[in-house]
Protein backbone atom coordinates (compact mmCIF):
# COMPACT_ATOMS: atom_id res chain seq x y z
CA UNK A 1 0.00 0.00 0.00
CA UNK A 2 2.63 1.89 1.33
CA UNK A 3 5.12 1.53 -1.89
CA UNK A 4 1.62 2.33 -4.43
CA UNK A 5 1.38 5.34 -2.39
CA UNK A 6 5.12 6.64 -2.99
CA UNK A 7 5.14 5.19 -7.02
CA UNK A 8 2.03 7.34 -7.40
CA UNK A 9 3.59 10.35 -5.59
CA UNK A 10 6.70 9.85 -7.69
CA UNK A 11 4.68 9.82 -11.22
CA UNK A 12 3.01 13.12 -10.22
CA UNK A 13 6.36 14.97 -9.68
CA UNK A 14 7.26 13.05 -12.74
CA UNK A 15 4.42 14.80 -14.84
CA UNK A 16 4.90 18.02 -12.79
CA UNK A 17 8.62 18.19 -13.78
CA UNK A 18 7.84 17.28 -17.48
CA UNK A 19 5.42 19.90 -17.38
CA UNK A 20 8.08 22.60 -15.80
CA UNK A 21 10.82 21.77 -18.25
CA UNK A 22 8.37 21.78 -21.31
CA UNK A 23 6.93 24.96 -20.49
CA UNK A 24 10.67 26.60 -20.05
CA UNK A 25 11.34 24.87 -23.46
CA UNK A 26 8.22 26.49 -25.16
CA UNK A 27 8.15 30.01 -23.65
CA UNK A 28 11.96 30.07 -23.68
CA UNK A 29 12.42 33.83 -23.45
CA UNK A 30 9.50 35.04 -21.22
CA UNK A 31 9.93 37.15 -17.75
CA UNK A 32 9.01 34.44 -15.28
CA UNK A 33 11.32 32.18 -17.05
CA UNK A 34 14.22 33.94 -17.48
CA UNK A 35 13.65 35.54 -13.69
CA UNK A 36 14.21 31.44 -12.68
CA UNK A 37 17.27 31.26 -15.22
CA UNK A 38 19.18 34.56 -13.43
CA UNK A 39 18.09 33.29 -9.79
CA UNK A 40 19.35 29.48 -10.84
CA UNK A 41 22.53 31.21 -12.36
CA UNK A 42 23.35 32.96 -9.24
CA UNK A 43 22.79 30.37 -7.13
CA UNK A 44 25.14 28.01 -9.34
CA UNK A 45 28.01 30.00 -10.57
CA UNK A 46 29.84 31.26 -7.22
CA UNK A 47 30.51 27.55 -6.56
CA UNK A 48 31.68 26.93 -9.72
CA UNK A 49 33.67 30.03 -10.54
CA UNK A 50 35.23 30.09 -7.04
CA UNK A 51 36.44 26.68 -7.74
CA UNK A 52 37.91 27.47 -10.92
CA UNK A 53 39.80 30.49 -9.48
CA UNK A 54 41.15 27.77 -6.83
CA UNK A 55 42.40 25.21 -9.89
CA UNK A 56 43.75 28.24 -11.73
CA UNK A 57 45.76 29.26 -8.30
CA UNK A 58 46.75 26.29 -7.37
CA UNK A 59 48.18 25.47 -10.99
CA UNK A 60 50.07 28.80 -10.99
CA UNK A 61 51.53 28.66 -7.54
CA UNK A 62 54.70 27.62 -8.22
CA UNK A 63 55.15 29.97 -11.18
CA UNK A 64 53.85 32.87 -8.27
CA UNK A 65 56.25 31.63 -5.84
CA UNK A 66 59.02 32.13 -8.62
CA UNK A 67 57.53 36.19 -9.88
CA UNK A 68 57.96 36.96 -6.43
CA UNK A 69 62.24 36.52 -6.22
CA UNK A 70 61.96 38.73 -9.22
CA UNK A 71 58.98 41.33 -8.15
CA UNK A 72 61.41 43.66 -6.20
CA UNK A 73 64.01 44.11 -8.39
CA UNK A 74 61.23 44.87 -11.39
CA UNK A 75 59.45 47.28 -8.99
CA UNK A 76 62.59 49.50 -8.75
CA UNK A 77 62.35 49.27 -12.31
CA UNK A 78 58.86 50.19 -12.87
CA UNK A 79 59.03 53.17 -10.52
CA UNK A 80 61.30 55.00 -12.75
CA UNK A 81 59.31 53.98 -15.87
CA UNK A 82 56.03 55.49 -14.12
CA UNK A 83 58.08 58.80 -13.21
CA UNK A 84 58.51 58.62 -17.04
CA UNK A 85 55.34 57.74 -18.52
CA UNK A 86 53.30 60.31 -16.23
CA UNK A 87 55.56 63.14 -18.36
CA UNK A 88 54.29 61.60 -21.21
CA UNK A 89 50.84 61.51 -20.02
CA UNK A 90 50.66 65.04 -19.19
CA UNK A 91 51.70 65.62 -22.65
CA UNK A 92 48.87 62.98 -24.18
CA UNK A 93 46.49 65.27 -21.85
CA UNK A 94 47.37 68.08 -24.08
CA UNK A 95 47.65 66.47 -27.10
CA UNK A 96 44.11 64.84 -26.74
CA UNK A 97 42.39 68.45 -26.37
CA UNK A 98 44.57 69.52 -29.18
CA UNK A 99 43.30 67.02 -31.07
CA UNK A 100 39.55 67.65 -29.88
CA UNK A 101 39.36 71.07 -30.75
CA UNK A 102 40.91 70.48 -34.13
CA UNK A 103 38.39 67.81 -35.30
CA UNK A 104 35.35 69.99 -33.61
CA UNK A 105 37.00 73.29 -36.25
CA UNK A 106 37.51 71.14 -38.90
CA UNK A 107 34.47 69.03 -38.53
CA UNK A 108 36.00 65.68 -38.96
CA UNK A 109 34.68 62.42 -37.14
CA UNK A 110 36.59 61.31 -34.48
CA UNK A 111 38.27 58.19 -34.17
CA UNK A 112 36.77 55.74 -31.50
CA UNK A 113 39.06 53.90 -29.25
CA UNK A 114 38.56 50.80 -28.08
CA UNK A 115 39.67 49.17 -24.51
CA UNK A 116 40.67 45.57 -24.35
CA UNK A 117 39.51 44.16 -20.97
CA UNK A 118 41.19 40.96 -20.47
CA UNK A 119 38.97 37.95 -18.64
CA UNK A 120 39.94 34.45 -17.54
CA UNK A 121 37.55 31.20 -18.33
CA UNK A 122 35.82 30.26 -15.50
CA UNK A 123 33.34 27.81 -17.26
CA UNK A 124 34.08 25.90 -20.48
CA UNK A 125 32.11 22.51 -20.74
CA UNK A 126 33.47 19.73 -22.87
CA UNK A 127 30.38 18.49 -24.18
CA UNK A 128 29.92 22.07 -25.73
CA UNK A 129 33.38 22.78 -26.03
CA UNK A 130 32.44 25.09 -29.29
CA UNK A 131 29.55 26.37 -28.08
CA UNK A 132 30.02 28.61 -25.40
CA UNK A 133 32.04 29.81 -22.69
CA UNK A 134 31.60 31.96 -19.24
CA UNK A 135 34.53 34.46 -18.30
CA UNK A 136 34.88 36.05 -15.28
CA UNK A 137 34.08 39.70 -16.29
CA UNK A 138 30.81 41.32 -16.53
CA UNK A 139 28.70 44.39 -15.53
CA UNK A 140 30.74 45.72 -13.09
CA UNK A 141 33.75 45.67 -15.33
CA UNK A 142 31.81 47.38 -17.86
CA UNK A 143 30.85 44.77 -20.60
CA UNK A 144 27.11 44.49 -21.98
CA UNK A 145 25.39 42.36 -24.41
CA UNK A 146 26.46 42.36 -28.05
CA UNK A 147 30.55 42.90 -27.17
CA UNK A 148 33.03 40.88 -29.25
CA UNK A 149 35.47 38.40 -27.43
CA UNK A 150 38.43 37.65 -28.71
CA UNK A 151 41.89 35.76 -27.62
CA UNK A 152 45.49 36.24 -28.51
CA UNK A 153 47.74 34.66 -30.57
CA UNK A 154 50.53 33.73 -28.81
CA UNK A 155 53.44 34.05 -31.61
CA UNK A 156 52.10 36.17 -33.78
CA UNK A 157 50.12 38.88 -31.38
CA UNK A 158 46.75 38.73 -33.59
CA UNK A 159 43.40 38.85 -32.04
CA UNK A 160 41.52 36.03 -33.38
CA UNK A 161 37.44 36.29 -33.21
CA UNK A 162 36.12 33.77 -30.76
CA UNK A 163 32.47 35.15 -30.01
CA UNK A 164 30.53 37.43 -28.55
CA UNK A 165 28.58 38.46 -25.22
CA UNK A 166 25.19 36.64 -24.77
CA UNK A 167 23.91 37.40 -21.13
CA UNK A 168 25.78 39.48 -18.73
CA UNK A 169 25.93 39.21 -14.76
CA UNK A 170 27.38 41.22 -12.01
CA UNK A 171 31.04 39.58 -12.25
CA UNK A 172 30.16 36.87 -15.31
CA UNK A 173 29.47 36.76 -18.92
CA UNK A 174 28.13 34.05 -20.84
CA UNK A 175 29.93 34.18 -24.96
CA UNK A 176 28.11 32.59 -27.43
CA UNK A 177 31.17 31.29 -30.23
CA UNK A 178 31.57 32.04 -33.48
CA UNK A 179 31.60 27.92 -33.89
CA UNK A 180 27.99 27.87 -31.72
CA UNK A 181 25.44 26.15 -34.02
CA UNK A 182 23.27 29.43 -34.02
CA UNK A 183 25.95 31.54 -34.96
CA UNK A 184 26.45 32.64 -38.39
CA UNK A 185 28.56 35.90 -39.36
CA UNK A 186 29.67 38.05 -42.46
CA UNK A 187 33.57 36.97 -43.58
CA UNK A 188 35.24 37.44 -46.11
CA UNK A 189 38.67 35.96 -47.90
CA UNK A 190 42.07 37.38 -47.22
CA UNK A 191 43.43 40.15 -49.90
CA UNK A 192 40.91 38.19 -52.36
CA UNK A 193 37.67 40.33 -51.21
CA UNK A 194 35.06 37.99 -51.96
CA UNK A 195 32.28 38.17 -49.54
CA UNK A 196 31.10 35.16 -47.75
CA UNK A 197 29.15 34.02 -44.59
CA UNK A 198 30.68 31.76 -41.73
CA UNK A 199 28.32 29.30 -39.77
CA UNK A 200 29.58 27.86 -36.86
CA UNK A 201 28.11 23.87 -36.11
CA UNK A 202 29.17 22.67 -33.13
CA UNK A 203 32.58 22.10 -34.08
CA UNK A 204 36.46 23.48 -34.95
CA UNK A 205 35.14 23.93 -38.30
CA UNK A 206 32.82 26.80 -40.13
CA UNK A 207 30.62 26.18 -42.58
CA UNK A 208 31.72 29.09 -45.17
CA UNK A 209 28.25 29.22 -47.77
CA UNK A 210 27.33 31.97 -49.98
CA UNK A 211 30.84 31.58 -52.02
CA UNK A 212 29.93 33.11 -55.49
CA UNK A 213 30.57 30.20 -57.94
CA UNK A 214 33.52 31.76 -60.03
CA UNK A 215 35.67 32.77 -56.62
CA UNK A 216 38.81 31.43 -56.58
CA UNK A 217 38.98 30.36 -53.32
CA UNK A 218 41.19 27.48 -52.27
CA UNK A 219 42.29 25.45 -49.02
CA UNK A 220 44.63 27.46 -47.10
CA UNK A 221 42.88 30.86 -47.98
CA UNK A 222 42.76 33.15 -44.82
CA UNK A 223 39.11 33.85 -43.36
CA UNK A 224 38.94 37.72 -41.73
CA UNK A 225 35.52 39.59 -40.41
CA UNK A 226 34.14 40.94 -43.38
CA UNK A 227 33.85 44.93 -43.05
CA UNK A 228 29.45 44.13 -43.18
CA UNK A 229 30.22 42.75 -39.39
CA UNK A 230 28.35 44.69 -36.62
CA UNK A 231 30.08 43.09 -33.93
CA UNK A 232 33.52 42.52 -34.91
CA UNK A 233 36.46 44.86 -36.18
CA UNK A 234 36.91 44.58 -40.01
CA UNK A 235 39.28 42.34 -40.76
CA UNK A 236 40.10 40.08 -37.15
CA UNK A 237 41.68 36.70 -38.60
CA UNK A 238 38.98 34.33 -38.23
CA UNK A 239 40.22 30.73 -39.84
CA UNK A 240 41.18 29.66 -42.70
CA UNK A 241 39.88 27.07 -45.33
CA UNK A 242 40.64 23.52 -45.58
CA UNK A 243 38.01 22.37 -48.12
CA UNK A 244 36.33 23.49 -50.80
CA UNK A 245 32.98 21.83 -52.10
CA UNK A 246 32.51 22.11 -55.86
CA UNK A 247 29.20 20.09 -56.52
CA UNK A 248 26.66 22.68 -54.82
CA UNK A 249 24.17 25.22 -56.94
CA UNK A 250 25.00 27.19 -59.57
CA UNK A 251 24.65 30.28 -58.38
CA UNK A 252 26.71 29.69 -54.76
CA UNK A 253 29.51 27.09 -53.34
CA UNK A 254 30.16 26.56 -50.21
CA UNK A 255 33.36 25.52 -48.00
CA UNK A 256 34.65 24.40 -44.26
CA UNK A 257 37.11 26.52 -42.75
CA UNK A 258 39.36 25.32 -39.10
CA UNK A 259 38.90 28.56 -36.27
CA UNK A 260 42.33 30.29 -35.28
CA UNK A 261 41.14 30.54 -31.77
CA UNK A 262 41.73 26.61 -30.77
CA UNK A 263 45.43 26.83 -31.61
CA UNK A 264 48.35 28.06 -30.00
CA UNK A 265 46.70 31.01 -28.46
CA UNK A 266 46.82 32.32 -24.74
CA UNK A 267 44.10 31.27 -22.62
CA UNK A 268 42.48 34.59 -22.07
CA UNK A 269 39.31 36.55 -23.20
CA UNK A 270 40.10 39.66 -24.84
CA UNK A 271 36.67 41.34 -24.80
CA UNK A 272 37.01 44.83 -27.25
CA UNK A 273 35.19 47.22 -25.32
CA UNK A 274 34.01 50.73 -27.56
CA UNK A 275 35.40 53.65 -25.65
CA UNK A 276 32.24 55.76 -24.69
CA UNK A 277 32.62 59.35 -26.46
CA UNK A 278 32.82 61.85 -23.65
CA UNK A 279 31.72 65.34 -24.13
CA UNK B 1 17.45 17.41 6.80
CA UNK B 2 20.91 14.92 6.71
CA UNK B 3 19.81 13.35 3.07
CA UNK B 4 19.05 17.40 1.94
CA UNK B 5 22.15 18.86 3.00
CA UNK B 6 24.17 16.04 1.29
CA UNK B 7 22.16 16.31 -1.70
CA UNK B 8 23.13 19.95 -1.62
CA UNK B 9 26.58 18.93 -1.60
CA UNK B 10 26.61 16.02 -3.91
CA UNK B 11 24.95 19.08 -6.64
CA UNK B 12 27.97 21.48 -5.96
CA UNK B 13 30.61 18.76 -6.49
CA UNK B 14 28.70 17.41 -9.65
CA UNK B 15 28.28 21.36 -11.07
CA UNK B 16 31.81 21.50 -10.34
CA UNK B 17 33.42 18.15 -11.79
CA UNK B 18 31.15 18.73 -14.83
CA UNK B 19 31.35 22.22 -15.45
CA UNK B 20 35.03 23.70 -13.54
CA UNK B 21 37.30 20.41 -13.70
CA UNK B 22 36.29 19.66 -17.47
CA UNK B 23 38.26 22.60 -18.69
CA UNK B 24 41.32 21.12 -17.13
CA UNK B 25 40.96 17.27 -17.68
CA UNK B 26 39.28 16.61 -20.89
CA UNK B 27 41.44 14.92 -23.52
CA UNK B 28 40.47 16.28 -27.06
CA UNK B 29 37.52 17.86 -25.25
CA UNK B 30 36.39 14.04 -24.65
CA UNK B 31 35.30 14.49 -20.88
CA UNK B 32 32.65 11.38 -19.41
CA UNK B 33 29.49 13.12 -18.44
CA UNK B 34 29.42 12.66 -14.60
CA UNK B 35 25.69 14.42 -14.60
CA UNK B 36 24.29 11.11 -16.29
CA UNK B 37 26.80 8.95 -14.00
CA UNK B 38 25.10 10.34 -10.89
CA UNK B 39 21.39 10.67 -11.89
CA UNK B 40 21.99 6.91 -13.12
CA UNK B 41 23.04 5.96 -9.65
CA UNK B 42 20.44 7.88 -7.61
CA UNK B 43 17.80 6.04 -9.83
CA UNK B 44 19.31 2.67 -9.43
CA UNK B 45 20.28 3.04 -5.43
CA UNK B 46 17.20 5.57 -4.09
CA UNK B 47 14.46 5.03 -6.74
CA UNK B 48 12.75 7.26 -9.34
CA UNK B 49 11.92 10.09 -6.72
CA UNK B 50 15.41 11.22 -6.14
CA UNK B 51 16.43 10.83 -9.36
CA UNK B 52 14.31 13.02 -11.47
CA UNK B 53 14.46 15.98 -8.77
CA UNK B 54 18.17 16.19 -8.91
CA UNK B 55 18.36 15.65 -12.56
CA UNK B 56 16.05 18.59 -13.09
CA UNK B 57 17.83 20.93 -11.16
CA UNK B 58 21.37 19.75 -12.63
CA UNK B 59 19.80 19.83 -16.33
CA UNK B 60 18.30 23.13 -15.35
CA UNK B 61 21.85 24.00 -14.22
CA UNK B 62 23.47 22.74 -17.56
CA UNK B 63 20.82 24.86 -19.55
CA UNK B 64 21.08 27.63 -17.50
CA UNK B 65 25.34 28.24 -18.59
CA UNK B 66 24.80 26.58 -22.17
CA UNK B 67 23.53 28.52 -24.97
CA UNK B 68 21.31 25.58 -26.07
CA UNK B 69 16.97 24.99 -25.61
CA UNK B 70 16.57 26.06 -22.16
CA UNK B 71 14.73 23.16 -20.42
CA UNK B 72 16.02 20.47 -23.09
CA UNK B 73 18.88 18.67 -20.67
CA UNK B 74 16.38 19.12 -17.42
CA UNK B 75 13.69 17.34 -19.51
CA UNK B 76 16.01 14.73 -20.47
CA UNK B 77 17.46 13.86 -16.99
CA UNK B 78 14.48 13.84 -15.50
CA UNK B 79 12.95 11.22 -17.63
CA UNK B 80 16.06 9.36 -16.94
CA UNK B 81 16.13 9.84 -13.46
CA UNK B 82 12.13 8.42 -13.59
CA UNK B 83 12.89 5.13 -16.01
CA UNK B 84 16.28 4.40 -14.15
CA UNK B 85 13.91 4.39 -10.78
CA UNK B 86 11.58 2.76 -12.33
CA UNK B 87 13.93 -0.31 -13.54
CA UNK B 88 16.26 -0.40 -10.96
CA UNK B 89 14.32 -3.27 -9.41
CA UNK B 90 15.03 -5.56 -12.27
CA UNK B 91 18.92 -4.80 -12.24
CA UNK B 92 22.04 -5.75 -10.05
CA UNK B 93 23.44 -2.69 -8.67
CA UNK B 94 26.39 -4.07 -7.40
CA UNK B 95 28.04 -6.05 -10.69
CA UNK B 96 30.61 -3.26 -11.96
CA UNK B 97 29.42 -4.81 -15.58
CA UNK B 98 25.82 -4.04 -15.05
CA UNK B 99 26.61 -0.24 -13.90
CA UNK B 100 28.49 0.55 -17.32
CA UNK B 101 25.71 -1.38 -19.37
CA UNK B 102 23.16 0.87 -17.86
CA UNK B 103 25.38 4.17 -17.96
CA UNK B 104 25.91 3.28 -21.33
CA UNK B 105 22.18 2.81 -22.43
CA UNK B 106 21.36 5.83 -20.74
CA UNK B 107 23.97 7.62 -22.43
CA UNK B 108 22.97 6.38 -25.70
CA UNK B 109 19.21 7.53 -24.65
CA UNK B 110 20.50 11.04 -23.29
CA UNK B 111 22.39 11.91 -27.05
CA UNK B 112 19.59 10.41 -28.71
CA UNK B 113 17.39 12.46 -26.69
CA UNK B 114 19.02 15.56 -26.91
CA UNK B 115 19.21 15.72 -30.93
CA UNK B 116 15.94 14.36 -31.30
CA UNK B 117 14.53 17.24 -28.96
CA UNK B 118 16.79 19.71 -31.05
CA UNK B 119 15.75 18.78 -34.35
CA UNK B 120 12.35 19.66 -33.22
CA UNK B 121 12.51 22.76 -31.11
CA UNK B 122 15.25 24.31 -32.60
CA UNK B 123 14.89 27.32 -35.03
CA UNK B 124 17.17 27.54 -37.64
CA UNK B 125 20.45 26.84 -37.12
CA UNK B 126 22.85 23.86 -37.14
CA UNK B 127 22.02 22.54 -34.03
CA UNK B 128 21.23 18.83 -35.00
CA UNK B 129 24.22 17.96 -37.27
CA UNK B 130 26.85 18.88 -34.57
CA UNK B 131 25.11 16.41 -31.88
CA UNK B 132 26.51 12.99 -33.51
CA UNK B 133 30.21 12.95 -33.99
CA UNK B 134 32.92 10.51 -33.39
CA UNK B 135 33.77 12.22 -29.82
CA UNK B 136 30.04 11.65 -29.15
CA UNK B 137 30.16 8.21 -29.65
CA UNK B 138 34.08 7.94 -27.79
CA UNK B 139 32.30 10.25 -24.55
CA UNK B 140 29.55 7.64 -24.15
CA UNK B 141 32.16 4.31 -23.78
CA UNK B 142 34.11 6.89 -21.97
CA UNK B 143 30.92 7.63 -19.37
CA UNK B 144 30.34 3.75 -19.10
CA UNK B 145 33.85 3.07 -18.40
CA UNK B 146 34.44 5.35 -15.63
CA UNK B 147 30.78 4.67 -14.21
CA UNK B 148 31.94 1.94 -11.74
CA UNK B 149 34.37 4.17 -10.28
CA UNK B 150 32.35 7.06 -9.53
CA UNK B 151 29.35 4.69 -8.33
CA UNK B 152 32.15 2.74 -6.06
CA UNK B 153 32.84 6.26 -4.63
CA UNK B 154 29.46 7.58 -4.56
CA UNK B 155 28.71 4.03 -2.27
CA UNK B 156 31.47 5.18 0.16
CA UNK B 157 29.61 8.75 0.59
CA UNK B 158 25.65 8.30 0.47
Amino acid sequence: MCQRRKSKKENVVFAVLLLIGFSFIICGSCVPVNLVKTFVYYVAYPSVGTANCIFRFTGNLAENIKAMVHLHQENIMYKQINKELNDKLRNYDLMVKEYENVSEFLKLGKIENTVLIFAEISVREPHEWYQWLIIDKGEDDGLYNDLPVAMLSRDKGALYAVGRIVETYKTSSKVALITNSNCVFPVEIKDKGINCLAEGFGSNLLKITYIPFGANVKPEDEIVVSELSSVFQKGMAVGVIRDVMEETTDDFKTATGKVFFEDNILYKAIILVPQKKTK
Amino acid sequence: MKKIISYIILYIVFCLLQFSLGKYLNIFEIYPNFILIFVVYLGLLKGAGSAQLIGFLLGLTWDIFSTGIFGMKAVIFTVIGYFVGRASRNFDNGKIFAQSVIVFFFSIVYWVGSSFMGYIFYKGGNYAIGLFTLSNVVEIFVTALIAPVVFYILDLYV
